[in-house]
């Protein structure tokens, strides 16, 4: 059973009547430095059900990058516990980390990274051509020409990305972050680098997944913008989370709502 | 101004493998030219010690031009000439020392050299271990050298038993001298015999003793004082009218010797040059490399008030302690790698060096090369860093075509400021117009192939990945992505590889044209399976060795021959006395010109003479023409009545044919130097133990033509090893260019690992990426290494070295080259790619 999406006037959370896909528990992560240990996140736990839309909101240094780390598994907590779909990924070994990325997650980061040799079908298929698959097959050629169509970037297949916009190099992230069609998709800050405008069109991406494949996303922003596209926002700070807003789904994205409550509690 | 230098050190500090890394490759730049400086001066004491030691206070020596040596009555001529103090006569010959009872039995030959017991000392002195000098100029004394003792179990007071024409020659040991004595190239197995003893050697049985000296090797002349050594010496040439002679000084000794060694020297040098123009690039490249990575910084200190003077002194001072540091470390290599290749070139028997000289010169030659190519290196990227823009701090990555052209461009001037030292610097440069501009040509070469590189690295790139996309397709189009990113960082990187590899590929290419030349002429004009050679001019004809071999049953041919020296035109011609009808039924020597069996019988008539062809466009003769040639009897006629594309080979290129009648009667020739042997068809086997047992008998030497073959490809083997060494050096340097740009495309594509880490690359994957790239880099320098290599190589052998102008493309030498090439990127980029793979995730992803 998957989440249902509710109307843009209910601002109810999700039913929890099933299992959550993303589950924290007393998560900790610590680092040593010269003469002092830094405790970046501090027993976090939290759950996120299936095509939920949830953020992690904080400021600068409020750890709530490498809390998304911790929760995708590219790094590894000091203590507590993630469960992706039931299963810990906290302690993996490095190649099963590795096949936990190639399967079941995906990321989008604030550098677009593209390969700059490779076109627009070849960038979004790369996940495919890293686990060995041909990308040229029916089905993975399909897959990729869906995802290009859901970020809005068909007719620009062949494009190189030194021929495309900093918005459209971005969307072809999103797109080969979604292609493998992942149990969660991980953004950090996926607007960090570009315009109001620009911006705007990648997260109407990311809601489009959302609305229209059921995708689970964790999304990682110190904009309330960006976090107003989410259905739950998760307000990270010293290491915790400070708050949890529930937002319900709406299809205005306004961030009054957001707002309002972030300065109820201060923020 | 003190806080820019302490971050300039800073900056080197924090790439510590980078800095080192540069530092080796400076060093081992500076270090192949304090070698190729330390040989070349270790060569010029060495001769300058062997001529000094050759004709000691000597200021005139007069060689004898025909083998029966100078008379007598040209001895007085000589010493009549007003001007000369002293002349102090010498016979040379070699010989072999009777087996005696109670010593083992040496089969090496000695050489004999008898001088004027009462002149001598006066010339030069003979240093004595041990003993006494000779006494009386008939005594029957001998000095023998410390090696000749030591190797034959010789003691003073000895009797030595010396063979000669007639009955061996008994004499007594009465000293020793110290280590090799004072004859070059005799491996030290000498006896010095009084000059009147050593005549006898020349006496066979029945015949009684010529009561003067005569038969004189050479005449060693001191001149009284005051005398002017060119007018004495215009005396000479006007007094000595009955035999023809070679006239010479101390300094004509000693450029002969010089322009024996002028080939590899200039080779060395030229390499120097080469392995430097290949450390300008790692540096030019570290340097500009430094400044993209710390793009930002620098603008940063421009916004904080840096003046432009003041970034390109942060950027000169750290050339500075880089070149600084290098050319130390340099000097170091140098020396050691100097004593190394003075020491190869010693075992190999092709030069006597008695060790490097690293003087002073050769020091301020490598702090200056290594100083001074490091700053001038650095001047592009100083200049880039004093025009970043404040507001530009942002803009990481420049416009790649503008780089590579400023890449590129400077390249262009630094090569151009190596080229011309180099070019100061060659030896024999100011002598022989020649071998700067080959070695401006091979730069030239070098240099267009650098240049190129960007021009061709997209197709060039597709092409060596290939290879890597059948069997790692998404690691090939990540490679190959990576090594566009910044093309005149890959030019810089792929350039060293090209020139050391490039030089790899002509030496094996120059070897492979010298190893033809040097032996293709056995099989095209030895008439024989098997040469026996005598150390004394062997008997020929009737009672002949010739005659004794040919009766052999079994050998189908045994013909004498006989090299000797020609006066043609003022100049010495090398010849070689043969027998034309042995040619003629043997099938050897291929005539360019001229009807072969009219020319061979005419040979074996008089007054014929037959040139090399590039010999007789050299001398400007043709068939038909007549050659004046001096003798003692006076001037003799040849006709030129054939021209043969390859002739025995001489000092100064291939020898001229003459007759053997000829030879005999008008030039002075006693009998054969070897005797060729052809066995008839299928009774080698039988035959060849019979002919061996008969040369053993008549102290020959029995060598297989293809052992001569094999013996003349070993030597070139070994010192062309040497040259190879040389060039690997910069090979050496390009590895470490890879190690730095590789290490350096990890550090900017840390994000991108990070990124394709998070979409489910594995580390082997990323480790994988970063080594096909190295081997693409690698390809890429084997390919156009392996083509630059072999055009050089034509350029090096057709420019008129020892090799000639035929050149062979060494084609499993460019197979190595490009193997190399690849192997060597993939194990520079072994650590990178290590790096690479444990890029961590978190930090690479991490925003701005």
């Amino acid at each position: 059973m998957t989440f249902q999406p509710t109307t843009a006037d209910e601002a109810s959370a999700p039913r929890r009547t099933v299992l959550p896909i993303l589950e924290a528990r007393s998560l900790t992560k610590q680092y040593r430095m010269p003469g002092e240990i830094v405790e970046a996140v501090r027993g976090v736990s939290l759950s996120v059900m299936p095509g939920e839309f949830v953020a992690l909101m904080g400021p600068s240094g409020s750890g709530k990058s490498t809390l998304l780390q911790l929760l995708g598994g590219l790094d590894q907590p000091s203590s507590g516990e993630v469960l992706l779909e039931g299963e810990p990924i906290g302690r993996l070994s490095d190649s099963d980390a590795t096949r936990l990325r190639r399967e079941r997650t995906g990321f989008v980061f604030q550098s677009f990274n593209l390969v700059p040799l490779m076109n627009v079908v070849e960038n979004v298929a790369l996940p495919f051509t890293i686990a060995g698959q041909d990308p040229r097959s029916h089905e993975l050629a399909g897959r990729v020409r869906e995802a290009i169509a859901l970020v809005d970037l068909t007719g620009k297949e062949r494009h190189r990305p030194d021929q495309l916009s900093a918005g459209e190099q971005q969307r072809v992230a999103v797109a080969r972050a979604i292609v493998t069609r992942p149990a969660l998709l991980f953004a950090d800050e996926p607007t960090g680098n570009l315009d109001f405008r620009t911006g705007l069109d990648i997260l109407d991406a990311l809601w489009r997944t959302c609305m229209e494949r059921g995708q689970t996303i964790v999304l990682v922003t110190h904009d309330a913008k960006a976090a107003a596209y989410a259905d739950r926002v998760f307000v990270v700070g010293d290491g915790q989370i400070q708050d949890e807003i529930v937002l319900g789904r709406r299809t205005d994205h306004a961030a009054a709502p957001l707002i309002a409550r972030l300065a109820l509690l201060g923020l | 101004m003190r806080g820019l230098v302490r971050y300039a050190w800073r900056a080197l500090a924090a790439r510590r493998a980078r800095t080192l890394l540069t530092v080796i490759g400076i060093s081992l730049g500076v270090g192949v030219l304090v070698a190729a400086l330390g040989v070349d001066a270790g060569l010029d004491a060495s001769i300058d010690r062997t001529v000094a030691s050759m004709v000691g206070r000597a200021d005139l020596r007069v060689t004898a031009f025909e083998e029966t040596g100078l008379s007598a009555g040209t001895l007085e001529q000589l010493a009549a000439v007003p001007g000369v103090a002293l002349t102090a006569p010498a016979i040379e010959r070699k010989t072999f020392l009777a087996s005696q009872a109670g010593r083992p039995v040496e089969t090496a030959p000695v050489t004999v050299l008898g001088i004027d017991p009462s002149a001598e000392p006066r010339v030069r002195d003979l240093s004595l271990a041990r003993g006494v000098a000779l006494a009386p100029a008939d005594g029957a004394s001998a000095l023998v050298t410390e090696t000749l003792a030591a190797t034959d179990g010789l003691e003073l007071g000895d009797n030595l038993q010396i063979l000669g024409m007639g009955a061996p020659l008994t004499v007594k040991i009465t000293g020793v001298l110290r280590g090799d004595g004072p004859e070059l190239g005799s491996g030290g197995r000498t006896v010095v015999l009084p000059i009147r003893t050593a005549q006898l050697l020349s006496v066979a049985d029945g015949d009684t003793a010529p009561a003067q000296v005569g038969g004189v090797t050479r005449v060693d002349v001191v001149l009284a004082a005051g005398a002017p050594v060119d007018q004495v010496a215009a005396s000479i040439g006007q007094a000595l009218t009955l035999q023809p002679y070679v006239l010479s000084r101390p300094q004509d000794i000693a450029s002969s010797l010089r322009a024996s060694t002028l080939d590899i020297r200039s080779t060395m040098a030229l390499l120097a040059a080469i392995t430097l123009f290949a450390a300008a690039i790692l540096i030019l490249n570290t340097m500009a490399m430094t400044v993209v990575e710390r793009i930002r910084e620098l603008g940063l200190l421009r916004a904080a008030g840096a003046q432009r003077s003041q970034i390109v002194r942060v950027v000169v001072t750290q050339a500075l302690v880089l070149g600084v540091a290098g050319s130390g470390v340099g000097i170091v290599v140098g020396t050691l790698l100097a004593y190394l290749a003075a020491a190869w070139l010693r075992a190999s028997g092709q030069l006597a060096i008695e060790g490097p000289v690293i003087g002073p010169f050769a020091v301020l030659a490598g702090i200056g090369s290594g100083v001074g190519i490091t700053l001038v290196a650095a001047v592009e990227p100083a200049r880039r860093a004093a025009a970043v823009s404040p507001v530009a701090v942002l803009r990481v990555r420049s416009d790649t075509a503008r780089l590579v052209r400023a890449h590129t461009g400077w390249l262009v001037v630094v090569v151009a400021v190596i080229g011309t030292a180099a070019v100061l610097l060659l030896p024999g440069g100011a002598t022989d117009l020649a071998i700067p501009v080959r070695a401006v040509g091979v730069y030239v070469l070098l240099l267009v192939a650098v240049l190129l590189t960007p021009v061709l690295l997209a197709p060039l790139a597709r092409l060596a990945g290939l290879p890597f996309a059948a069997l790692l397709r998404l690691e090939e189009r990540l490679a190959r992505a990576a090594i566009r990113r910044d093309p005149g960082r890959t030019t810089l990187t792929v350039g060293a590889l090209v020139i050391g590899l490039a030089m790899v590929v002509a030496l094996a290419s120059v070897a492979g044209s010298a190893r033809v030349s040097a032996t293709a002429w056995l099989a095209d004009v030895v008439p024989g399976d098997e040469v026996l050679t005598a150390i004394a001019p062997a008997p020929v004809g009737p009672g002949g060795i010739d005659t004794q071999l040919s009766s052999i049953d079994g050998v189908a041919l045994a013909t004498p021959i006989a090299s000797f020296d020609l006066a043609y035109a003022g100049t010495r011609l090398e010849a070689v006395a043969i027998r034309g009808a042995d040619f003629l039924a043997d099938g050897r020597l291929n005539f360019t010109a001229g009807d072969r069996t009219a020319a061979l019988n005419a040979l074996d008539g008089t007054g014929a003479i037959v040139l090399p062809a590039p010999r007789a466009a050299r001398l400007g003769v043709g068939v038909g023409d007549t050659m004046a040639v001096a003798t003692s009897q006076g001037l003799v006629n040849l006709k030129v009545v054939g021209l043969v594309a390859r002739s025995f080979p001489g000092r100064t290129g291939d020898a001229v044919l003459v007759g053997w009648g000829d030879a005999t009667s008008k030039f002075g020739v006693l009998g054969a130097d070897a005797f060729a042997v052809r066995y008839a068809p299928g009774r080698q086997a039988d035959a060849q133990p019979q002919v061996d047992a008969l040369a053993r008998q008549m102290a020959l030497t029995a060598s297989p033509v293809s052992a001569v073959a094999g013996a003349v490809g070993d030597a070139l083997d070994r010192l062309f090893g040497l040259l190879d060494l040389l060039a690997l050096a910069a090979v050496v340097i390009a590895a470490l260019g890879i190690v730095n740009t590789l290490s350096m495309d990890t550090l900017e594509r840390v994000r991108e690992i990070g990124m394709l880490r998070a979409a489910g690359m594995s580390r082997i994957q990323v480790w994988r990426s970063v080594l096909v790239e190295a081997g693409i880099l690698g390809a890429i320098g084997g390919l156009v290494g392996s083509v630059t290599g072999v055009l050089v190589g034509v350029l090096l052998s057709g420019g008129g070295g020892a090799a000639g102008p035929m050149s062979v493309v060494p084609w499993p030498t460019v197979a190595l080259a490009i193997v190399l090439g690849v192997a060597l990127a993939m194990l520079a980029a072994a650590q990178p790619a290590r790096m690479a793979g444990r890029v961590p995730i978190p930090m690479a992803v991490r925003g701005e």
